[in-house]
């Protein structure tokens, strides 16, 4: 390489070492200003992007304006763009803080993203949201419900509606769709909303964005232990996840138990990163996946890729100890119902949202939507993917990865997506080497945002 | 994810139980370098996989906001035609052939919540000119009925409203 040449790179480095700073304060300022404006033009009032709700953010009313389609799909938009622009320079960042290590010299971009920088920014946006209203769906109010059936009323949400008790106070903020549709969440999950019951329903709101709070804040912590163990760049990590518009807007601002189910997910890949291996750990592991699984069911799909991962008799024990207690406590609390798992999600599986991928190829086609052969198909589809990973995790590949792309597989193939359930698979894809991973689920996600898009080509009056 | 090869070293320490597998089904703690086969095959279906959700997505995004211009249509003709500005106008896209751009609209005849008063339907199709569609016919439908049906309906006019009253 010549002299002009490698002084033309310098100067470059140098350049951009000064730009990129700034550029990543102005990307801040962005996501932030993004995320105020959807919450304070949330608190606004009725729109139909904010679900009737209890009033709980009145005192940020009169700051914004009616939250529209317009204003909401371009804050989104512009959050998209802020945070793909932080993940590149958090990407040179982490190349830049990897070269200090090494050679003890600052890299060119090591400064522009440090590490409280990284959580101040989290942590801001986190807030923002959770001051506010709840954000683009009403599950939080299916949640409250189901606990006041049980606690209240002393009905069996595994076999009741919130249609059941239509003259509770929660239930006028229940989703039209999910009047006559017992719970499918997990009976921990259900067990853990019932001692928010006496708070009312604005105090039971608070709680429930609280636990998911809490929850993200536990779970970007993991990232945080996952990623320095198996050395990745733990700044960048937690801000690819805690800083992802989808995780920010739409889970937190949901309030969604996706992200208690995150937290026992990555609770159980913590477990599993330490660098002896140890049976107890392993077994830990496992009970921690089955207690995830006793939030939302979905995350069970790990346990097999980390058995046959370790090939030990830990994490089979972990499974089956966990399984037997949380079946007792279930059955106990629900009866059978409570743990009939399949039941809920064959259920579930049998719904379609205009937002999966499904849906969009079947239009692709020209057909009206999704048909019977399609679930099969679907289903077909994802038991290949399922197995061909489970014989790569058998033949040495990453576990998590595995994971990671059998959790990708689960809401590509869904014909009912939403927002939260392509988080699903972000925090393990921080902490894997393969990138593919982190790459085809950014991509997913970009096209959920990209689909959401219709009402800006053609406003709606 | 690494291509594994043929020729398989010795299994980890624990794990001679395995030794009676086939070395090709032999499990491993990591994956060996290989020739990067199924690297390629599986980005390969992965970049197909992405063009496809991809295609399908604009497509989708396309036929929304080609649905929306139509709706915005269908809305200012609805208004123009019975000289009503109500926006509580229900749209049925069905009722006339799901894929067949053949809208029914209903709404009002005079002030009132929705459903409270008699409803005029229209059925709209047609290209977009200056903003509207033409209508082609409708009917009337009773106060106080949940569903358009033609039970509930009277006064069919035009040539869409042909056979959908009660005779």
């Amino acid at each position: 390489m010549s002299v002009a040449i490698q002084s033309e790179r310098g100067a470059a480095h140098v350049r951009s070492e000064r730009w990129a700073p700034a550029l990543a304060t102005l990307l801040a300022l962005l996501l932030v200003a993004a995320a105020a404006e959807i919450v304070l033009d949330g608190a606004a009032g009725i729109s139909p992007l904010i679900p009737k709700s209890p009033e709980i953010a009145g005192w940020l009313e009169g700051i914004g304006e009616r939250l529209g389609y317009r204003v909401f799909l371009i804050a989104l938009l512009v959050s998209t763009g802020a945070y793909a622009g932080l993940v590149v320079l958090a990407g040179r960042a982490s190349i830049g803080r990897a070269s200090v290590d090494r050679a003890s010299v600052a890299g060119p971009h090591a400064g522009a993203i440090s590490k409280r920088w990284a959580i101040v920014l989290i942590a801001a946006l986190q807030l923002i949201v959770f001051v506010g209203p709840i954000l683009l769906s009403t599950d939080v109010f299916s949640y409250i419900a189901y606990a006041r059936m049980g606690v209240e009323h002393g009905l069996n949400p595994y076999l009741h509606g919130p249609v059941a008790i239509a003259g509770d106070p929660v239930s006028t903020y229940v989703g039209h769709d999910w009047e006559r549709v017992a719970t499918a969440y997990g009976p921990l999950y259900t067990l853990l909303s019932y001692p928010l019951v006496p708070l009312g329903v604005v105090g039971a709101l608070w709680g429930m964005k609280l636990e998911a709070l809490l929850a993200s804040a536990g779970t970007l912590a993991l990232v945080w232990r996952c990623a320095r163990a198996r050395g990745f760049d733990p700044v960048a990590a937690i801000l690819v996840v805690g800083a992802n518009p989808l995780y920010v807007i739409y889970g937190l601002g949901g309030a969604h138990n996706d992200l208690i189910m995150m937290l026992a997910m990555m609770a159980a890949v913590s477990l599993t990163v330490a660098s002896t291996p140890s049976g107890r750990r392993e077994a830990g592991a496992a009970a921690a996946v089955v207690a995830g699984a006793l939030v939302k069911a979905t995350v069970a799909v790990l346990l097999p890729f980390m058995i046959v991962s370790r090939r030990r008799l830990a994490p089979i024990l972990g499974t089956l100890a966990a399984l037997a207690l949380g079946a007792l406590i279930g059955y106990a609390a629900f009866g059978i119902h409570g743990i009939d798992v399949v039941a809920a999600l064959n259920r579930d599986a049998a719904f379609v949202s205009t937002d999966s991928f499904a849906t969009e190829i079947a239009h692709l086609f020209g057909k009206p939507g999704v048909f019977p052969i399609d679930h099969d198909l679907l289903k077909a589809g994802l038991v290949l993917i399922l197995a061909h990973l489970l014989w790569r995790t058998w033949r040495g590949y990453d576990w998590v990865a595995a994971s990671g792309w059998a959790l990708l597989a689960i809401s590509v193939t869904s014909t009912w997506l939403l927002a939260w359930y392509i988080l699903w698979p972000l925090p393990l894809a921080v902490i894997t080497r393969d990138r593919r991973l982190l790459a085809a689920t950014l991509a997913v996600q970009a096209l959920f945002v990209a689909h959401q898009l219709s009402p800006l080509l053609v406003p709606v009056q | 994810m690494n291509d594994s090869p043929a020729i398989e070293t010795a299994l980890p320490a624990g794990e001679e139980r395995w030794r009676r597998l086939p070395p090709w089904l032999r499990p491993r703690t990591v994956e060996l370098r290989g020739s990067g086969q199924m690297w390629l095959i599986e980005t390969t279906l992965l970049v197909l996989v992405g063009v496809l959700l991809a295609t399908a997505t604009v497509n989708d995004l396309v036929r929304e906001a080609g649905i929306n211009h139509r709706l915005i249509a269908d809305l200012k003709t609805w208004r123009q035609y019975t000289g009503h500005d109500y926006h509580n106008i229900s749209v049925d896209q069905e009722m006339l052939g799901a894929s067949s751009q053949r809208e029914v609209l209903c709404g009002n005849t005079s002030p009132g919540a929705p459903k409270s008063r008699t409803q005029i339907c229209l059925a709209i199709w047609g290209p977009v000119v200056n903003g509207m569609r033409t209508v082609h016919g409708g009917w009337y439908v009773r106060a106080h009925v949940e569903n358009d049906l033609p039970p509930n309906r009277y006064g069919c006019f035009g040539p869409a409203g042909q056979g959908r009253c009660p005779e």
